[in-house]
Order: C-alpha cells, then structure tokens, then sequence
C-alpha cells in the first residue's frame, strides 16, 4: 500500500505542475490581450475612429 | 483562443480521468517480473508524456525549417511553441522516469543506456533553446541560431526511438507496435491508449494557445513601437 500511496502522490503532483503551467500560459494571454486593448484605445481614439473629432469641435 | 482553450481543457480533463483509471482500474503487474510493481503505473505517464514530447519536438522541427527556409513568421510562433511545450512534455518524461528508476532499478538515471541518454539531450536541448531565446534580444541572427538547433537538434528524436530497438541496456524495450502484437494485456493497453490520446490532445492545445500568445507579443510590440515613435 505504502508504494500506491507514495504513486497517488506523485501522479496528483504531476497533475498540479501541469495544471499550474496552463494557468500560467492562459493568464499571461488574458494580461496581454488587456495591455494590447488599451494600448489600441490609445492609439485610435473611438471618436477620431470615424475620421471626425468630436473632443476638438466647439459645436 | 476558446478553441485553444477547449482543446487545452479537454486535454487536461482526459489526462486526470486516464490517470485516475490508470490507479484505480489498470491491472496490477505480476510482483515476480517487477521490483516494484505499484511504480510500474508511473508508465501511463511517462509513456504518453515522451509521445507528446515527440509531437512537440515534431513541431520545433517543422517551425524551425520553415523560419530558415521560409522566413515565415507563422513558423517562427510554432517553433517557439514546439520548444515550450518539448520543454514541459520533456521535463515529464524525464522525471517520470527517474521515479520509476530509483523504485524499479534502484538508481535514477543509467549514464551507460542509450536512450536516457539521447533523450535527456533532447530535453537539455529544448531547455537551451526556452531559456536563450528568453535571454536574448528577438532578432534573424538569435532566430537563425536558435532554429538551427531546433532543426538539426531533432536527429536525436529518430535515434531515441529506435534506440531500445537496437540498444537494450537499461531501459525496458518497446511494448507496443512490435512485430510479436506487444506484451501488454488489452486493459492496459485501453489505459494507456486513452492516456496517449489525452496527452495529444493536450499538447496541441498547448501549441495552440502558445501559438496565439507569440501573436499577442509581436502585435505588442509592433503597437509600442509605433506609439514611441508618435511620441
């Protein structure tokens, strides 16, 4: 028993490793498609997207 | 990237489930024939674990021949992706392997066996490529280098896998897909054919979403650079 133990604890180690490099990998795609969304927004302003400026006319 | 997502996910759910059938339905193994019989389980792992790895170095392969050849950016992301994911699938069998060594042979490692050997090259090389390309500068003279060792790197993956084909020193030697029909019976062979699937499965899923986030970093970067230059 005391060899089955030891295999459940290392198979749950395993699958704790890979499980921690998916999150890592799914989480570092999230932070980067936030950082590229506002890095976009501040490089086209949604007002200046449809060729006017509204924020510079008075009217 | 839902797709990568789904796929990584079911991956990762198949892996668990032929895990758990692997502890709990496989058959045992008979205690004359092994040392350790209950480490012989370690085998639905590190079996499926070095298949994936193979598929991985399989795509460092093919992503660093088509940056050398092609200059294709596309290639460029699978070769970042295959090294990543031959990197993790790599560490897996290697580990997985020690385990079982150190309960089976009574030493982890046999410095004397082929395909240890070759094999353990093969995740050093994938380690070399992960860590220098991270180190370095993004560039075609850092991109030529490392894909060169990409390429010529995967002569290692035929010669591990003939290796106990030829050489039987330490490692046990194949136990499927032999001229005799393979010395295992059909439940462990259901086990680990569902554990190879679950891996596969996984590791493109990994290629994928590795894949998508090298796009993410190039458009970053490209985005950055065009923003310090307005300002």
């Amino acid at each position: 028993m005391e060899g089955m133990t030891y295999l459940a604890v290392g198979y749950f180690g395993m699958l704790v490793a890979i499980a921690l490099w998916t999150y890592t990998v799914v989480q570092r795609s999230r932070r980067l498609e936030d950082r590229l969304a506002a890095l976009e927004s501040v490089a086209s302003p949604p007002a200046a997207s449809d060729g006017t400026n509204n924020e510079l006319d008075p009217n | 990237m839902k797709l990568a997502n789904a796929v990584l996910f079911t991956g990762f759910a198949g892996i668990g489930g032929s895990l758990l059938l692997a502890f709990l339905w496989a058959p045992s193994v008979s205690i004359d024939a092994f040392e350790s019989p209950a480490a012989q389980r370690i085998f639905y792992w590190h079996v499926p674990a070095a298949w994936a790895a193979f598929i991985a170095f399989g795509a460092l392969f093919i992503g660093s021949a088509g940056w050398l050849f092609k200059r294709s950016e596309r290639m460029w992301r699978l070769h970042v992706a295959g090294s990543e994911a031959g990197l993790a699938t790599g560490l897996m069998t290697v580990w997985s392997g020690c385990v079982w060594g150190a309960a089976e042979w009574g030493t982890p490692w046999d410095w004397t066996d082929v395909r240890l050997n070759t094999f353990g090259l093969l995740t050093l090389l994938a380690i070399y490529v992960v860590l220098g390309r991270n180190s370095q500068p993004d560039g075609v003279e850092s991109r030529d280098t490392f894909a060169a060792f990409g390429l010529y790197g995967f002569v290692l993956v035929p010669l591990t896998y003939i290796a106990t084909r030829i050489w039987t020193i330490r490692h046990p030697g194949p136990v499927v897909g032999t001229d005799d029909g393979g010395s295992i019976n059909s439940d462990m062979g259901l086990v680990l054919l569902v554990s190879a699937l679950s891996f596969t499965v996984f590791i493109v899923g990994h290629m994928m979403a590795s894949t998508r986030l090298t796009l993410l970093e190039q458009r970053l970067q490209a985005l950055q650079a065009e923003t310090d230059k307005v300002i």
